[in-house]
């Protein structure tokens, strides 16, 4: 069983919160220390260039270029918001790592911070993540009586204020610029991009903002340097440790670190226990519910960004989602659908309107009443909405029904074909 | 200035253009329901897709979302931009009701037009449809939520633009709710544009509401009679009955948007009392007969009295061309005892605003884009509601609005207030006048100095105000603090609210001549006998009632042109009934001078109504149509002059006997019209200024214009009925503690005009030491009008 030294769990155990003692044990704020001591800003954005590092919330854009592209050194005032809003389906790493560990965030965010030139920065929290937001609380209040957080943050100069803001509880409200509106107090609805939120983010003024997964890596790419934090990754072009998210038909259903690039089957069989009732593996979406499936054929294909985006499909949050040989995945396909089209925020055509006849198409077909002419329109749905939506959501919510028509088109066929769910006896 | 190909075709286009825009300067119109031109895009539809061929960006985009840039090689048309543009109809057209055949935006629906654009024909989606509870959004809007696709057209109108913020959008997904939170009226008076901007029947013209359809309308481009912005309209009328109104385009005026009084205060063309017939002595008779007994009388008259002895009078209603045959029949009587307008001190404020040097003088757009705006003695949204429109579009890209007022001015955007009272203004003004200078007199003297140093500091200064309060000698010092604040490359411009949607034209034409005070007393004193009022209502518009009463009570002969049931028709020994706006041609000059034509929209005649009896066939037949009578009162001059009613002929004669009015026989009425480059002259002598003295135990009246129930002929608009207050006034909560006096409880206020009963309101944001009184037709406030030297009041508890 392959496992790995973890960073950012190292600290966890299961019903157990770490604080300021705890985390400083095992070397917290070291990664801060070093950072304020003996480095300049621009040397631990180049650092964390250097490191590879991509963005954990989904979308795997480089961290390092991501703030290369932050006006860091312009005077005047810049946020950071960290995208704590974690509702993609299947994913709960985030909270996770609050709950075992929240100085973890609260470090890298202060790094961060040092490294853009920002004084404030936002945590945008899930609605639903209660008590993380009370661990976060408890952890500033133990980081600004410690002198980690405030004014003059250990002596060096530098100043930060952290402010945790808890999401109203949509879907949306994770996209980044819906997040911004949101945290403005406006409707959640996403922002056009140009200007990106580096140039007008929050108040319309430069904002940078990163995943809590993300923030959390950078402490130990300071203390460790970005070429460890590099050849952690069991691929060539993978960077760094992963909180991978175990759900569905396993098992062990878990959240685990692990390096970057672990295969597929290994983690399904090693820490998910291997698909439940000792039945097979039929598919899974490999990181969260916008991510198309993989199958059994997929089962060696290694867990990182560009590996899976070989095969069709994306890393997205890491959270894999397995379903065994008993699922029909029509039946699959049209829940995760029902999902997104309740959770468009409603600005554009093809996410507001669309996904709801996508699960109407997909409704039909799974309750037998599906045509060969249905099966055209889905596949149109599918050309038409991807990428044609104001934002990435309905994208994302259409990768369920590409890996559907990629993979198991036959047993679409199948369900218009007998007139009715051929799983269901 | 990129320069990118559009279809085939090569457009180059200012930076910042979007593509869909581009292809409009070619003539390529990309379907389209978000974007509009006065909103911006904002992507949401997705309609506008086209194909990026090369450039910097490739396959499908947005139009509206995509700036042009040089290179780009765009087609709108290509098999694949159709497929998916059918498809995003069919996505919208999933819910839609599908209930053209009985909704009212049916002729002039966006989504109608896009969906025959689009290609999408048959519905596939058969499953169910999600409907919505609609809501009474009040008088003039209908709300058909399940209509709606979602464009947010809407929500961008009422709450970006207008500033309202009563509606708005609800609700996520495939729920969204544009409404109120609980039924009720709409709060913004500029509401009634919902109408125009809603792409399909979500929000139609509740006042038009199954009387029409679009295509059956009688429609030509005409100009907003309500105030002396002159904003361009399409009114539409049909069975002889106008029955609605819409915002026409023009760019220099209002933009693409109108005011609620403009859009509903149509229905006085319509009044069941409207005087329809010539009158002689309340007795109905021909056009013939009325007009040959007119001119007998006034025959009999200049023989005994002489010419002098006929005073003629017009207002700030009638065209151009009526003021001009006016003025020439005056001529031709031999008369000089002519005037433009029956309130002495507004008409002087007018003629002093038209003798400025008009290359300073602000349009609508110079407001939209000014950074800086001083408004003295202006309440735009009760005087002339769209520039408060305008000074909101200015204030969201930045410009500093402040207000010098006694009354609590409200505007639909953030200004600052300075409340301060109207004898104050002579102070403020002379401060104003003298920018970069130190030594004041006074406060009031050193804010108006700080003023005017911000205007010097600004990029486009604007110096707006309202004559009502700074009267004519308060006219000309603003005019000579626009001067001192100007420098040459940045003028600071200025915007005067008129009387009425003509009294430039009038304040043009009189030049010298007398005004209604020198006739006043002409007819007092018995030298004048005959007074012939030409759209003109003497009775009301005079400020006081009680003189005018017995001044045109002396006459012998009491001549009324109009269109309306005025006070004064009700005493003439003469009517004559003449055309509405819309019922006519014509030229109206707005406050800044800039002169439009109207064309006639539908011929004047009582409206249609379906016989009661039902019985079948009527028994009643007729070559004429009822209520026809009424003619343009320049028609009814030409004949009284014994002149052919040629329209162009006569624009011609006006051009040729004063150059001020160039061009003026090529203006078309769809056009953005044409500003008057020469000044009138100054007027050489203004009304002195007579303050009373205002007791301590007084407090000073004053009138103002209010939104609904001031203007004449939207007063008599039936759908803003509901919408005109009850009689109250307002003072400062010094004066309700002073006096003892409890808001909404009825107080006792003693004018000089007679003792009236009215609720109180009690407001913060205005001075102290004033009540302040709406002007309110067909109330007890009726005798008490706007644009007066203050008077004394006493107020006490009933």
């Amino acid at each position: 069983m392959r496992t790995c030294e973890p960073l950012l769990f190292k600290n966890r155990r299961i019903g157990e919160t770490v604080f300021l003692e705890g985390y400083r044990k095992t070397g917290g704020y070291q990664g801060l220390e070093k950072a304020l001591r003996d480095m300049t800003p621009a040397a631990v954005r180049e650092e964390v260039k250097a490191s590879g590092l991509r963005g954990r919330g989904g979308a795997g854009f480089s961290t390092g270029l991501k703030w290369s592209f932050f006006p860091s050194d312009d005077p005047g005032e810049k946020y950071l918001v960290c995208n704590g809003d974690e509702m993609e389906p299947g994913t709960f790493k985030d909270r996770q790592l609050l709950l075992a560990d929240p100085h973890h965030l609260l470090e890298g965010v202060l790094i961060a911070c040092y490294a853009l030139g920002i004084g404030t920065a936002y945590i945008f929290l899930r609605d639903a993540y209660r008590q993380c937001a009370v661990n976060l609380e408890h952890a500033m209040h133990e980081a600004r009586e410690a002198g980690l957080l405030g004014d003059n943050i250990l002596g060096s100069g530098f100043s930060c204020e952290v402010h945790v803001h808890r999401s109203a509880g949509r879907y949306i409200c994770g996209e980044e610029t819906a997040l911004l509106n949101s945290l403005e107090g406006l409707r959640p609805t996403p922002r056009s991009k140009p200007p990106f939120p580096a140039v007008k983010g929050l108040f319309g003024k430069p904002t940078a903002l990163n995943n809590i997964e993300t923030l959390a890596n950078v402490p130990h790419i300071i203390t460790g340097g970005a070429a460890w934090y590099k050849s952690l990754a069991l691929t060539e072009k993978g960077s760094g440790t992963k909180l991978y998210g175990l759900a569905g038909h396993l098992e062990t259903p878990c959240c685990v670190e692990l390096p970057l690039g672990m295969p597929l089957g290994e983690l399904v069989r090693d820490f998910g226990g291997g698909v439940w009732q000792q039945r097979s593996f039929k598919a899974c979406l490999p990181g969260g519910a916008s991510t198309p499936y993989l199958t059994a054929e997929h089962l060696d294909v290694a867990l990182d960004y560009e590996t899976l985006e070989q095969v069709g499909t994306r890393l997205g949050t890491g959270g894999v989602v397995v379903f065994d040989d008993r699922t029909c995945m029509v039946a699959a396909t049209l829940n995760l659908l029902r999902f997104f089209a309740r959770e468009s925020c409603g600005w554009c055509t093809p996410c507001r309107d669309g996904l709801p006849l996508v699960c109407w198409l997909l409704e039909r077909i799974e309750s037998g009443q599906g045509t060969r002419e249905d099966m055209t329109m889905l596949q149109e749905q599918l050309r038409y909405i991807n990428g044609r939506s104001f934002c990435a959501l309905a994208l994302g919510a259409m990768g369920p029904v590409d890996g559907l028509l990629r993979h198991f088109a036959e047993e679409v066929e199948d369900h218009i074909r007998l007139g009715r769910c051929p799983l269901q006896t | 200035m990129p320069t990118l190909i559009i279809d085939n075709q090569t457009v180059t286009v200012p930076e910042g253009t979007n593509v869909l825009e581009a292809a409009k300067r070619l003539g390529i119109e990309i379907p389209h329901f978000c974007y509009h031109e006065a909103l911006g895009s904002v992507g949401a539809c997705r309609l506008c897709a086209v194909e990026f061929r090369e450039g910097p960006v490739k396959g499908i985009q947005m139009s509206c979302m995509t700036p042009a840039k040089d290179g780009m090689v765009v087609d709108t048309g290509s098999a694949e931009v159709l497929a998916y543009r059918a498809q995003v109809i069919e996505w919208l057209m999933t819910n839609h009701p599908h209930d053209c055949p009985v909704c009212d935006e049916g002729g002039e629906c966006q989504l109608q037009d896009m969906t025959v654009a689009g290609g999408h024909g048959i519905r596939r989606y058969t499953g169910p449809k999600r409907t919505y509870q609609n809501q009474n959004l009040g008088p003039f809007i209908v709300h058909e939520m399940n209509r709606c696709i979602q464009c947010y057209r809407c929500v961008r109108t009422y709450q970006d633009y207008c500033g309202g913020t009563d509606f708005g959008v609800l609700g996520s997904r495939q729920r969204l709710y544009f409404g109120r939170f609980s039924d009720g009226p709409l709060e913004s008076p500029f509401a009634g544009n919902l109408v125009d901007v809603c792409p399909t029947g979500v929000l139609t013209d509740k006042t038009y509401r199954f009387k029409s359809r679009v295509w059956d309308l009688q429609e030509a481009p005409s100009i907003c009679p309500h105030c002396s912005l002159g904003c361009a309209v399409t009114p539409g009328a049909r069975y002889r009955q106008l029955q609605r109104r819409r915002a026409r385009l023009n760019n220099q005026t209002n933009g693409h948007f109108i005011c609620d009084r403009g859009r509903f205060g149509y229905g006085y063309a319509n009044h069941p009392d409207r005087p329809r017939y010539p009158l002689v002595g309340h007795r109905r008779v021909t056009w013939q007969e009325a007009l040959a007994a007119m001119q007998s009388k006034l025959q009999e008259l200049g023989e005994l009295f002489g010419s002098g002895s006929i005073g003629l009078l017009t207002s700030s209603r009638a065209t151009l061309e009526t003021q001009f045959l006016t003025k020439r029949w005056a001529a031709a009587l031999g008369s000089d005892q002519l005037c433009f307008e029956a309130h002495p001190r507004r008409d002087f404020a007018s003629r002093v605003a038209a003798s400025q040097q008009l290359d300073r003088s602000a349009s609508l757009e110079d407001v939209r884009n000014c950074d800086l705006a001083v408004l003295i003695g202006a309440d735009p949204l009760s005087e002339a509601p769209m520039l408060a429109l305008a000074l909101r579009q200015a204030a969201r890209r930045g410009a500093r609005i402040v207000i010098v007022d006694p009354r609590p001015v409200v505007l639909p955007v953030a200004f600052e207030r300075h409340a301060v009272s109207v004898d104050k203004f002579s102070q403020l003004l002379r401060g104003l006048g003298r920018p970069q200078q130190g030594d004041f007199s006074s406060s009031m003297e050193e804010l108006g100095g700080s003023l005017a140093n911000a205007l010097l500091a600004a990029q486009r200064p604007l110096l707006i105000g309202g004559t009502d309060l700074l009267g004519p000698q308060g006219t000309q010092a603003l005019q000579h603090a626009a001067k001192a604040c100007s420098q040459p490359e940045k003028p600071c411009r200025t915007m005067f609210m008129l009387t009425g949607p003509n009294s430039f034209g009038g304040a043009l034409l009189s030049a010298n001549g007398p005004g209604f005070d020198s006739l006043m007393e002409g007819m007092e004193q018995g030298r004048i006998k005959a007074l012939l009022c030409f759209e003109a209502d003497p009775l009301a518009d005079y400020p006081d009632r009680k003189r005018s009463r017995a001044a045109l009570a002396r006459l012998d002969m009491l001549a009324v042109f109009d269109c309306a049931a005025t006070a004064t028709v009700q005493e003439s020994d003469f009517f004559f009934p003449t055309t509405t706006v819309e019922e006519s041609v014509g030229t109206l000059i707005n406050n800044e001078g800039r002169m439009q034509t109207f064309e006639q929209v539908f011929s004047a005649g009582t409206p249609l109504a379906e016989s009661a009896s039902g019985s079948h066939p009527p028994r009643f037949f007729t070559r004429d149509i009822p209520g026809s009578e009424p003619q343009s009162a320049w028609g009814i001059l030409s004949a009284l002059m014994g002149r052919s009613a040629d329209l162009d002929a006569l624009r011609r004669e006006i051009e040729k006997n004063d150059h001020r009015f160039a061009g003026l026989s090529q203006l078309k009425a769809n056009g953005e019209g044409r500003r008057i480059a020469i000044p009138s002259q100054h007027p050489e002598s203004l009304p002195l200024n007579i303050a009373s003295s205002i007791g301590s135990d007084q407090l000073q009246l004053l009138v103002t214009e209010t939104l609904y129930g001031s203007e004449l002929l939207s007063s008599l608009s039936p759908c803003l009925q509901e919408l005109i207050p009850a009689p109250f006034v307002t003072v400062h909560p010094q004066d309700a503690t002073r006096f003892k006096l409890e808001e909404g409880k009825k107080v006792l206020l003693g004018t000089p005009m007679g003792d009236l009963t009215l609720t109180l309101r009690i407001e913060g944001d205005m001075v102290p030491g004033v009540a302040i009184v709406p002007r309110l037709r067909g109330t007890v406030l009726e005798p008490l009008v706007p644009g007066t030297e203050s008077l004394p009041c006493r107020i006490e508890k009933v």
